[in-house]
């Protein structure tokens, strides 16, 4: 008898840690240890990571294909269920088209099974409907950055924040939700860097920061003009830098000009001193590093927030250079790598356009096939077209829409009218209900594959132990029902053939594969054989050339405070449980720790509805209401509130807006309006 | 800071020897500060370090634990582990900072209303001139 | 320990099997695995042991959790390097079957530093090294002597903070159960993610014990004074082995 150490990456958030799972000879799943020698986590984890085994054996996971028969889900065969979706699609793709067909990629699922995903929508079902739940995190930061720097990536790794000596922190909780980068910038705060947050909350790494500013929500881009005014007009821009690697300046001066820091005042709340000192330690610092998240992209303008930054970064030169740049932490294990392999409407693999006709006709090449023309729609479009009864199939591979999309009520009502969905899952959820075929999945630790961070490394997930029951990975999966569609280039015997074949069309990984990447940390882009990977982007010239400037001002978010819904409600996470759930709750310690939905209410504000703290309380905004229990602290602004979506029983999505940004479609999930009354 | 200011301050009393005399100390109205709040607990053993610990933290101004004379535990040996424990969570207090005389062991018998009068005014006199607990005015 | 896939990677190797290249200079906690792996196995298992680990091994020993038949140690010898990082005063086991044999370093400058200052400065120093903390729990996953099934630490009761940092009853309640039980190991910094100098936390509190009570933990004769009357006698009834 003996017990196996199975090294592998984490299916939390994005940093990627590395660790071991201990597995025992009749395959059970004993714990967790974290790897010593690994460049990412150097041998610490986070809570979630030290329980990343607890969810994976849980009697919950699915183990059977199930059908939808009267009325309820019944357990199927394979061939049965396959022969339903097979079916279907061809039925649904005869009578109204393939765009009326829509797949889901999934952050969750290796760059392998995207990059299948992707093919199968592309190649046999013939749309580019496929995207994933990047669009509610990050599509943002994919749009913003490709337009300044012409990448829409991470531009340092996470190693280098250790060395910063000035870390600049907006819109990300990150003790709590990357943790182990929160490590790393506590080094650097140890080392005596300056931390600088910028949060409407009082977040714990605020409360160690050296200075700590609460905004608005929704009135960020106000206070980065005003910082830029300020370094523009104390003489702290990098000249040089503005001289020869970027373009639009005179733009961007020109849009600034009126952002006083009185102005900013009275938009954002922050007081003039504290946005002048924070405007200055940047700018002279050298090595100062920006890390910014959801409260930054997840915006009706969110584009044009993460712009902003980019021109926060340019104006001072420090992009290009270890312990700079611009570095959106990622959150989902693989979101960066599902992006990579082109699980987007508008991008293959490699994030080359699929409205360029000669990328077009070399993907047409390679898969054998007339591939189809037009942007698909994106995760957020296609559920307004599904509402309006022009989406009649959705094919999710691992992906809880009815918690995590904005506006729940609406997605409800989109799934019940489709024609067909389709759920491949690791447990049963909230969207799992609405499917008429659901298809169990193995999970991180059953299937071999790889995961890219949000510092662009591509990681090795390695089998440790078998998936439960029927249940097969999604790379079989997408294989079969792609050779089932009839399609061909769907017969792959491993995800290392995957990757192969994935590598050859992507210039930015076509130097990966899997005995490289066994023994080594290589970071795209890595063009060739015998390249390393690249750690610092935009080192000697922008992707695109010169860096781009934009001439942004601030805007309004889509819905603002009324008499009815006086509060500002925004959204988020806390440490213990991750995104839905369906893996933190049936997590005992995980669960253990936060089991509760809560509604965080300013102590001021509390006081004037008369809400003790612990009173459960009823949330309500336009668009449906929750009861949940107050926590009553001093550690929100006032005017807003804050809900963690994490909890079914209380979905703080019930009350979001989907108002998009019009460029990358991502809901305004930080910013609408609410109002809270005793229950 | 120093001047008027109100401590508070927790007693674990054991029920058999110091809950009785504490009793006996009331019952022969005996002056006593008020601002002490007495913890029945059935002996000075269950008074788990883990409480100790959480008083302080969460700006408790000071701790008594009484127990019965050794030799007279009800249950034989409990206040032998009271008598190991508590000198050890006063030294662990002191490591990180924090006053050890904000925790205090002593046995009190039931017969003992005076000596329960005389610890009681004594350590919130001591608590007085050593001011606030200094982990009230830390935010986490 | 050994090398896989471009790192160290810990390793329970079975009879016939190749051993793979093994390596001496990452120290994982090893004790710490076998309380992991010890029940999923059988037979005699033979484990690298550095001096702090026999020591675990001893208090592990002694309260039958594990059964000393089953184990045979391979010393291993810390290099001066780790001697350093540790400050260990006590760093070569009782057999050095692999590695060097380092002299002992001259103690914790830190817990010099911190007894010489006054309360003042040394609870400031401490609340701001705690409010670092995100309850990763590494500290305890990982320490070889920690050994509870149900920690104390995970109950709302005893730390009430309903997110991060917990207050200071989390360090303190740790500090007290590894009072009697602490051999030093330095596993608990090393995996901490905010850099706390826990080890130098646990040196200060182990000369507390031996102050108080004449006692070091990692010799198997002797049983922690937490569980014994004050005359030194096992305490009777039904106790728990804790503390």
């Amino acid at each position: 008898m003996s017990v196996k150490h199975v090294l592998t990456t984490c299916p939390y958030c994005g940093t990627g840690c590395n660790f071991f799972l201990q597995v025992s000879d009749d395959g059970r799943l004993l714990g967790v240890v974290p790897c010593k020698t690994d460049e990412i986590s150097l041998g610490r984890l986070c809570i979630k990571g030290y329980n990343a085994h607890a969810f994976v054996q849980h009697p919950d996971r699915l183990k059977h294909p199930l059908i939808r028969e009267g009325g309820g889900l019944k357990q199927t065969t394979w061939d049965k269920a396959f022969d339903k979706i097979v079916h279907e699609v061809t039925r649904i793709r005869e009578k109204y088209g393939p765009d009326s067909i829509a797949v889901l990629a999934s952050a969750k699922c290796t760059n392998e099974e995207n990059y299948l995903f992707q093919k199968l929508a592309r190649v046999a079902i013939g749309t580019n409907n496929v995207d994933h739940c990047a669009r509610l995190c990050h599509a943002s930061t994919v749009s913003g950055l490709l337009t300044s720097f012409g990448s829409g990536a991470m531009t340092n790794t996470i190693p280098e924040f250790d060395n910063a000596d000035c870390v600049f922190v907006t819109g990300s909780n990150t003790l709590e939700a990357h943790p182990m980068i929160g490590a790393r910038i506590l080094t650097a705060y140890d080392r005596g860097a300056k931390i600088i947050v910028v949060d409407p909350r009082e977040t714990p790494l605020s409360r160690i920061a050296h200075l700590s500013l609460h905004q608005r929500p929704g009135t960020d881009i106000a206070w980065i003009n005003g910082m830029i005014k300020i370094i523009i007009d104390e003489g702290l821009h990098d000249q040089e830098f503005i001289k020869n690697r970027t373009t639009l300046f005179d733009q961007l001066k020109e849009a600034v000009k009126d952002y006083t820091p009185e102005k900013v005042e009275s938009i954002t709340g922050i007081p003039k001193k504290d946005l002048i000192s924070a405007a200055r330690i940047y700018a002279k610092t050298e090595k100062a590093m920006i890390a910014y998240a959801m409260g930054i992209t997840q915006h009706s303008n969110g584009t044009n927030l993460v712009k902003s930054l980019a021109n926060l970064a340019m104006v001072c030169g420090h992009i290009g250079k270890e312990s700079t740049g611009v570095n959106p932490l990622r959150g989902q294990c693989n979101v960066q790598g599902s992006c990579d392999s082109g699980g987007l409407p508008d991008l293959y693999p490699g994030y080359q356009r699929v409205l360029d006709p000669d990328v077009r006709s070399k993907f047409e090449k390679a898969w054998g096939k007339e591939l189809p023309g037009g942007k698909g729609l994106t995760l957020t479009c296609a559920i307004k077209e599904a509402m309006i009864g022009k989406l009649k199939a959705l094919i999710i591979f691992g992906e809880n829409i009815m918690l995590s999309d904005p506006n729940i009520a609406h997605v409800e009502e989109a799934l019940k009218g489709l024609e067909l969905v389709v759920v491949a899952e690791i447990f049963p959820t909230e969207t799992s209900k609405f499917a008429h075929v659901v298809l169990p999945a193995a999970c991180y630790a059953e299937k071999d594959g790889t995961f890219t961070n949000t510092d662009r490394a591509v990681r090795r997930v390695r089998k440790a132990v078998d998936p439960p029951g029927e249940a097969r990975a999604d790379w079989q999966i997408a294989c079969e029902l792609g050779k089932r569609l009839g399609a061909s280039g769907f017969d792959f015997r491993s995800p290392s053939e995957v990757m192969d074949e994935m590598a050859t069309l992507t210039p930015i990984y076509t130097g990966i594969n899997y005995q490289k990447i066994d023994g080594q940390v290589i970071r795209w882009p890595c063009p060739s054989k015998d390249h390393p990977g690249t750690k610092v982007l935009h080192t000697q010239k922008f992707t695109k050339g010169l860096g781009e400037f934009a001439p942004v001002q601030h805007a309004p978010p889509a819905e603002e405070t009324s008499e009815d819904y006086p509060l500002i409600l925004t959204t988020g996470r806390n440490l213990f449980q991750y995104h839905t759930g369906t893996m933190t709750r049936r997590s005992p310690k995980l669960e253990r720790e936060a089991p509760e939905p809560y509604v965080e209410i300013n102590n001021g504000d509390a006081r004037k509805l008369e809400i003790a703290d612990g009173e459960r309380v009823m949330v309500s905004s336009r668009r449906g209401a929750i009861t949940l229990k107050a926590r009553v602290t001093d550690r929100i602004i006032s005017g807003s509130i804050f809900i963690p979506f994490h909890y079914a029983e209380a979905a703080a999505n019930r009350l979001t807006n989907a108002a998009l940004d019009p460029i990358s479609n991502i809901p305004e999930l930080k910013v609408c309006a609410a109002k809270v009354q005793k229950a | 800071m120093m001047a008027e200011f109100d401590p508070t301050i927790l007693a674990f009393c054991c029920n058999w020897c110091s809950y009785a005399g504490a009793d006996l100390a009331g019952v022969s109205r005996l002056q006593m500060p008020p601002n002490v709040h007495v913890i029945r607990v059935m002996c000075s053993a269950s008074v788990k370090p883990e409480y100790l610990m959480k008083a302080v933290s969460q700006g408790v101004d000071g701790v008594l634990v009484l127990g019965c004379h050794i030799g007279d535990c009800h249950y034989m040996t409990g206040n032998h582990r009271t008598a190991k424990r508590v000198p050890l969570v006063k030294k662990i207090i002191r490591d990180v900072g924090i006053d050890e005389r904000r925790v205090r062991l002593d046995w009190v018998s039931a017969a003992e209303g005076e000596k329960f009068q005389k610890v009681i005014t004594e350590f919130v006199n001591e608590i007085k001139g050593l001011g606030p607990n200094p982990l009230r005015s830390v935010r986490f | 320990m050994r090398e896989e896939h471009g790192n160290v990677a810990p390793a329970l190797v079975s009879k016939g099997e190749d051993i793979g290249d093994v390596r001496i200079d990452v120290p994982y906690q090893l004790v710490n695995i076998l309380e992991t792996v010890y029940p999923w196995t059988s037979g005699k298992i033979a484990i690298l042991t550095r001096r702090c680990d026999e020591k675990a091994l001893a208090e592990l020993f002694k309260r039958g959790l594990i059964d000393e038949a089953r184990i045979a140690m391979i010393g291993l010898g810390c290099s001066k390097e780790q001697v350093r990082l540790c400050r260990c005063e006590d760093p070569v086991p009782t057999k050095v079957d692999v590695g060097e044999v380092s002299a002992p370093a001259k103690g914790d400058e830190l817990e010099a530093k911190l007894s010489k200052m006054s309360s003042e400065e040394r609870l400031k120093f401490w609340v701001g090294q705690f409010k670092k903390c995100n309850k990763c729990f590494a500290c305890t996953s990982n320490c070889p002597v920690c050994f509870c099934d149900d920690c104390v630490l995970e109950e709302r009761t005893f730390v009430s903070e309903p997110g991060i940092p917990p207050g200071m009853s989390f360090h303190l309640i740790r500090s007290f159960h590894l009072a009697d039980k602490c051999i030093e190991c330095g596993e608990c910094e090393r995996s901490c993610p905010a850099s706390i100098p826990l080890l130098t936390l646990r040196k200060t509190v182990l000369k507390d014990v031996k102050e108080l009570f004449d006692y070091t933990p990692g010799d198997k004769k002797t049983t922690s004074p937490l569980l014994t009357t004050l005359d030194d006698q096992p305490l009777v009834g039904d106790e728990c082995n804790e503390c």
